[in-house]
């Protein structure tokens, strides 16, 4: 019963649904809005494509527009209503994106095209201004109209310099004042000022903003100072102090009206808005510094003393000393830099401690900036610093001035560890040019080429190559005529040896013929003489023919000799026997007689001519 | 007609040249010596580049223009004048000094690639001594190998002979490697591929156009190999292996 009461009704919405979506198709619209233009870079909108009387479903082929000039942040978000009014159906399906410009300009929304109810309905295009960011954010922190208009004049920011043309590095005062004459119960720093091309340093102001009266155009005005901050230009030229904003908190009276209940509700102390001041910009001109400055100036500016002093002035090596170079004065004590102290070589020097003592309080900035330098002297003697130079810029002289300290001199004594670091190797030092400078010119005067020219190129040189190998063929030619000569001379001997042993015969055979003449038996004298003419005829032969010295010859050295030319062994053998006879003779001569010669002598002629045959 | 004009005119130059300088490169020498001595490094200057410009060489020459050079401020040509005299004198002490020193002088801080320690060790070799001792070096040994080479000839016992052999075959040796040292010199000598740059500031480009890309940034005094060249740019590499093109009047070869 239950469920078929439900079927039922569903049935008739459904119907209902239809009957609606009937009617609607004759009348459907597709509409593109944004929820604000222009806007501003960097803001996000809302884009809506709102189908009307599309039905409940919505369209479909929903076609979109080209987007790629914003950043899509979210969507499509899809939401639909339905509306029944006096028994009238409407409905709605918006589409819905939210999207950021990526620049400024004006921008085309093209068209977006949806097919609903059978119909394809399309927008028309929408022209979107994009500007630069938009004034405020956050408009309902802005206070009403009313609320601007009350305070008006009332309540304003100003920045305040005591000079606007200095010179680089001067002091300038900067103050933030507010001038207020309604009731400011808080604020707050919104934007800080920007200094660029100046250093600046914040002058305390009292916790506790102490108020005093200033009268401005006819109106006297309460006065608080908000910041108060010294300045020193660093460069030159015309600059630019950016403006401070506050956001103040400011009670008003809420505007009157007739409605009772509103004057009921009223505080009565007024209310709370919040009121945004910004103070002007202010333009300072900037003179460079004068030309002419001094080698050691750092850019110093003011009015400046300098005292240098030393806690010891005598000391032992290795014993630290220290030595205090302090600088003060008014000016811009804290961008001041350490002074160059020249010391003696042998001083070991470290990076110098900087300490400053700075006074904010009064109009100009004072002070004194300390450079303590410890020094460690390595070895003994009278020692001399020369004097610490510092140059700045007087202010009151308009010129520069260079301060000089008196020279320090010091005597350092031998301390307890003698040379030490000479002997150790790890703490020995560098011999330390104390200026580095080009060696002297060479002034001997050298023996010039011609350019181009070189040594082993020169004709002198290739003269110079050739003599030795000049020597080298001489020694070659002569090597080869010695040995030629020496070959000469063996021929020359071998051709002579049978003329010398003729010869020698001939003599043998003149003694043997006298002997032969005389008829008698010879003297033991001359067949003597007869043998030894034999034999040196028979070994002056030999000699010769085997170009060998007569003095290293003996009867074996010759057969030896002899059997290596290949002289016969039974002409050798007669050989032998005929020089071993010879020799028998020369120790017994009275043993032979003249037979005997006759035969040794034909026994000597018949070998040495086939000797002569034989060694050809 | 006016040829021979031109040739009286210039020998008329010429010899009022001579006169105006001195006459030989000796007494300039002397003269630019004391000039220097007196402080006057520039007139010093002028009279040593006179001396070279009328083609007279020498390796003091070289360093004495270096050192007027340095002294009137131009590192970058004392540096020039201090590497052709390393050519003649490479291994002179004060030269050393003086061309380490002006080194310290330049802008550029450029390290050398590291390489084979074999290549120091053969430059270290070659640096030894100059080109003209190495030649009489090599002319000295090879006098003696000539004269080892006669004894083996001449000698009439076996002995001689092997003992002379055997000091030829040394001496051989010897003058084989100092003839490879020698030729090494040499072909150093010729060399022209390697520049010092002479102007203060010079763009470096990665190809030889002026507008292409700038590649590194050279300062005056800095040594750089040729290694190519297409009209007036050349191709040049730095020890550290930096490679780029610059403008040919940029740099002066050594």
């Amino acid at each position: 019963m239950k469920g078929r009461g439900g079927h039922r009704a569903f049935f008739a919405f459904c119907i209902a649904l239809f009957l609606a979506s009937r009617l609607a198709a004759q009348d459907a619209t597709f509409v593109a809005s944004v929820d604000r233009n222009p806007v501003g870079i960097g803001e996000q909108f809302t884009l809506v494509f709102t189908l009307n009387n599309g039905g409940m479903g919505g369209g479909k082929n929903l076609q979109l527009p080209d987007l790629s000039k914003f950043h899509v942040m979210a969507g499509p978000n899809q939401s639909s209503s339905m509306q029944f009014i006096n028994g009238a159906v409407s409905s709605s399906v918006t589409y819905s994106f939210i999207l950021q410009p990526k620049e400024m300009g004006k921008f085309t929304i093209g068209t977006a095209s949806i097919e609903a109810a059978g119909k394809v309905v399309k927008t028309s295009p929408l022209v979107l201004d994009v500007v630069k960011a938009a004034a405020k954010p956050k408009t309902q922190a802005r206070a009403p109209d009313d609320v601007s208009a009350q305070i008006g004049d009332n309540l304003f920011l100003r920045a305040t310099v005591d000079r606007t043309h200095v010179v680089q590095g001067e002091q300038i005062n900067l103050v933030f004042k507010v001038y207020t004459r309604v009731s400011v119960t808080n604020y707050a720093v919104e934007k800080t000022p920007t200094f660029t091309g100046f250093w600046g340093e914040d002058v305390e102001t009292p916790k506790n903003i102490a108020l005093t009266t200033e009268t401005v155009n006819g109106k006297q005005y309460r006065v608080g100072i908000i910041r108060r901050v010294a300045l020193f230009p660093t460069q030159s030229g015309l600059l630019e102090i950016s403006p401070m904003e506050l956001q103040t908190t400011v009670q008003v009276q809420s505007p009157r009206s007739n409605d009772p209940f509103d004057s009921f509700f009223r505080d009565p102390f007024g209310r709370n808005v919040n009121y945004p001041v910004k103070s002007d910009p202010i333009k300072i001109k900037v003179d460079p510094l004068p030309p002419g400055a001094p080698d050691d100036f750092k850019g110093a500016v003011g009015q400046l003393a300098m005292s240098t002093s030393v806690d010891k002035k005598t000391t032992r090596t290795n014993e630290p000393i220290s030595l205090k170079v302090t600088i003060s004065g008014t000016g811009n004590i804290k961008l001041l830099e350490s002074p160059a102290v020249d010391l003696p070589a042998d001083f070991e020097q470290y990076t110098p401690k900087v300490s400053d003592a700075i006074n904010r309080q009064a109009d100009r900035i004072s002070g004194s900036k300390t450079f303590e330098y410890l020094l460690i002297p390595r070895y003994p003697g009278l020692k001399v610093i020369k004097p610490v130079t510092f140059s700045y810029y007087d202010l009151a002289k308009k010129d520069y001035v260079r301060l000089r300290s008196p020279q320090i001199e010091m005597n350092v004594e031998q301390g307890a560890a003698p040379a030490l670091p000479l002997i150790a190797g790890s703490l020995r030092e560098d011999v330390k040019l104390l200026s580095q400078d080009i060696r002297f010119i060479k002034v001997v005067v050298p023996s010039f080429s011609k350019k181009g020219e070189s040594l082993h190129g020169s004709g002198v040189f290739v003269g110079l190559m050739l003599l030795p190998l000049a020597g080298l063929v001489g020694a070659f030619v002569y090597a080869r005529r010695r040995q030629t000569a020496m070959l000469d001379q063996v021929a020359y001997r071998n051709r002579r040896a049978i003329r010398v042993a003729q010869k020698g015969l001939k003599q043998a055979e003149y003694l043997l013929k006298e002997k032969a003449g005389a008829k008698g038996s010879p003297s033991s004298n001359q067949r003597l003489r007869f043998y030894s003419e034999v034999s040196r005829a028979l070994w002056k032969y030999l000699g010769d023919k085997l170009n060998i010295p007569q003095a290293e010859f003996s009867i074996d050295g010759a057969t030896t000799e002899l059997s290596c030319r290949s002289v016969e062994p039974g002409l050798l053998q007669a050989l032998r026997s005929l020089l071993e006879s010879c020799d028998m003779a020369r120790f017994a001569p009275s043993s032979l007689d003249v037979s005997s010669m006759q035969k040794a002598y034909d026994e000597a002629k018949r070998i040495i001519v086939e000797l002569e045959r034989t060694l050809k | 007609m006016t040829t021979k004009r031109i040739i009286v005119s210039w020998v008329l130059l010429l010899s009022f040249a001579c006169v105006a300088f001195g006459q030989s490169p000796e007494q300039m020498f002397e003269r630019a010596n004391s000039l220097y001595q007196q402080g006057k490094a520039a007139e010093a200057r002028d009279l040593y580049e006179s001396i070279v410009q009328n083609g007279f060489v020498s390796s003091d020459v070289y360093y004495n223009l270096g050192n007027a050079h340095y002294k009137t401020g131009n590192i970058a040509r004392a540096i020039l004048n201090y590497e052709r005299a390393r050519r003649l004198m490479p291994s002179d002490e004060d030269l050393r000094h003086n061309l380490q020193l002006a080194n310290l002088l330049i802008t550029d801080r450029i390290e050398t690639a590291p390489r084979l320690f074999v290549w120091d060790y053969w430059e270290g070799l070659k640096d030894m001594f100059s080109t003209r001792t190495v030649t009489w070096l090599a002319y000295l040994v090879f006098v003696a190998l000539v004269v080892l080479v006669a004894l083996v000839i001449l000698a009439r016992t076996y002995r001689l002979r092997k003992a002379g052999f055997l000091a030829s075959a040394a001496t051989g040796l010897a003058l084989i490697a100092l003839l490879v040292v020698l030729s090494a010199k040499i072909a150093d000598d010729r060399r022209t591929d390697e520049a010092i740059v002479l102007a203060t500031i010079t763009t470096v480009k990665n190809s030889p156009d002026s507008k292409s890309s700038d590649a590194f940034v050279l300062h005056a005094g800095v040594k750089v190999q040729i290694i190519d060249s297409v009209s007036d740019w050349v191709k040049i590499r730095l020890a550290d292996g930096k490679v780029g093109w610059m403008e040919k009047t940029a740099a002066e070869t050594i």
